[in-house]
């Protein structure tokens, strides 16, 4: 016999096996000698389409279906597996229903995982519902009742557990555990112990005969009525109130559930407008910082770009420009480091050179009859002197050309009585008219 | 003795039908035979 016969032999006979312990319901032992099986023969197709029927059966509809997907596409022709995904697809609705109680299942597992035990039990008992099939979350939900020491309930869910899957490895460590807890376990012990322990009759044993009581016609029709009315009290007063106190359990269970989710969502909600307050205090604030920065004329960047212009016109050696390009610039808006190490030099420069230069514009701009640009250009000179007599002499002549007498007359005041220089006193008596 | 939150960590997520595709593209699908026929390739070789 060759290896690749041995191969298929030993796929064989756990396919053999598996099949042997799925007739027998122990679907978990089968899935194992199945997936042995295909780890030896891939393409036994017997194999692979019984571990997807395992998987649907114990409510794995994925699993099942890629093992399927796989089979039809290792064997295209001749295969079962066609028929099963057709069956699961073709009624409407079907996949994206049991998808979605997948989905369902994960959510819950993860609000297990995070500590809403309630809110997964919830959950997990509409899944179960839906597909009473599905082992894992029976599983799950039978760990959340033993959590919360509800051992009848688990015990439930285990025991549709082993009625699908009767060797179900982990639903048997929680039954044992359940039946622990119930006492369970004492009475199968017991009952095991009674079955094995049989005592021979002795001589002086008496056997007695169950008494024999023949019940009269109106006996009867006064037991059931008796039973009637024991049924009617139980249901009236034990039944019924435990059924509403359930519900009434259940019901305030629900609200606090909803309640809980109201103010989470409430305090999120809170969160975020606090936040786009926040958000759009910052915005406010970010759109003022551009507009200072390139709104107006005498903005940030504009002041630069003066500055910059000031450099190119020391560069071409044109001094006239950058003292006109010097009165435009608003040097508090100059903070960069750098920047202001190269105003500093040009304010010292201006300071020894710009004075002049100013009185030949003005001059100029009074010969041309602009009175307003010369007194701009002996204002800013005075910004550098304001002890020139001469300027002040020369502002006070505008003024008074303009009509405005208070203004000339106060500046020949000043050159009549701050300064020395005898010949302009003379001449500005002369313009007040003493 | 049962540990619940050890318990509760064995539990895993069941896979999506969405992500099916997916896992039929990653499965491993490398059977006994396939090794063999690898083994006795490589001795053919040498």
């Amino acid at each position: 016999m060759d290896y690749m016969q041995k191969i298929q032999y030993a796929a064989n006979s756990f396919y053999n096996r598996g099949l042997e312990l799925a007739r027998e319901r122990d679907l978990s032992g089968a899935a194992e000698c199945l997936k042995r099986a295909l780890q030896f023969n891939k393409y036994h197709t017997d194999a692979r389409n019984l571990l997807g029927l395992i998987f649907y059966e114990m409510g794995e509809t994925s699993d099942a279906l890629v093992q399927w997907v796989i089979s039809v596409h290792l064997q295209p022709e001749g295969n079962r597996a066609d028929r099963y995904l057709d069956k699961v697809q073709r009624k409407p609705g079907q996949l994206e229903h049991a998808s979605n109680l997948i989905r369902k299942y994960n959510q819950a597992l993860v609000h297990a995982q995070n500590g809403s035990d309630d809110l997964a039990v919830l959950q997990l008992k509409r899944i179960v519902e839906e597909k009473p099939n599905f082992v894992k979350a029976h599983l799950l939900l039978a760990l959340l009742y033993i959590g919360h020491e509800d051992y009848t309930k688990a015990g439930k869910s285990l025991y549709k557990v082993l009625q699908i899957d009767k060797n179900n490895r982990r639903a048997e460590r929680y039954m044992e555990y359940v039946k622990s807890k119930t006492g369970k376990a004492d009475v199968e012990k017991r009952k095991l112990k009674n079955a094995f322990n049989h005592r021979e009759m002795e001589d002086n044993d008496v056997i007695l005969p169950p008494t024999y009581k023949e019940n009269t016609g109106w006996q009867s029709i006064i037991n059931i009525g008796i039973g009637l009315a024991l049924g009617v009290i139980v249901v009236l007063f034990m039944i019924l109130p435990a059924r509403d106190r359930s519900l009434n359990y259940q019901h305030n269970q629900e609200m606090r559930i909803y309640a809980d989710k109201l103010n989470l969502a409430n305090q999120e909600a809170d969160k975020l407008r606090k936040a786009a307050e926040q958000l759009e205090a910052e915005k406010g604030k970010a759109e003022a910082n551009l507009e200072n920065l390139i709104g107006d004329s005498d903005s940030t960047l504009i002041q630069y770009q003066t500055l910059v212009e000031i450099l190119q016109a020391y560069r071409s050696e044109n001094f006239e420009t950058a003292v006109k390009q010097y009165m435009e610039l608003d040097t508090t808006k100059i903070t960069n480091e750098n920047m202001l190490n190269i105003l500093s030099e040009i304010e010292a420069d201006m300071a020894a050179n710009a004075p002049a230069v100013l009185e030949k514009l003005a001059i100029q701009s009074t010969e041309s009859g602009d009175a307003d640009q010369a007194l701009r250009y002996y204002e800013e000179y005075m910004k550098f002197d304001d002890r020139n007599p001469q300027i002040i002499f020369n502002m006070a002549m505008i003024y008074k050309k303009k009509g405005e007498e208070e203004t000339s007359d106060q500046l020949f005041g000043q050159v009549i009585m701050n300064f020395d220089d005898e010949e302009l006193a003379a001449k500005a008596k002369e313009e007040r008219g003493y | 003795m049962i540990n619940f939150e050890k318990e509760l960590e064995l539990f895993k997520p069941s896979l999506e039908v969405e992500a099916v595709s997916e896992t039929i593209v990653k499965s491993d699908l490398t059977d006994m035979a396939d090794i063999m026929m690898e083994i006795m390739k490589e001795i053919k070789d040498k």
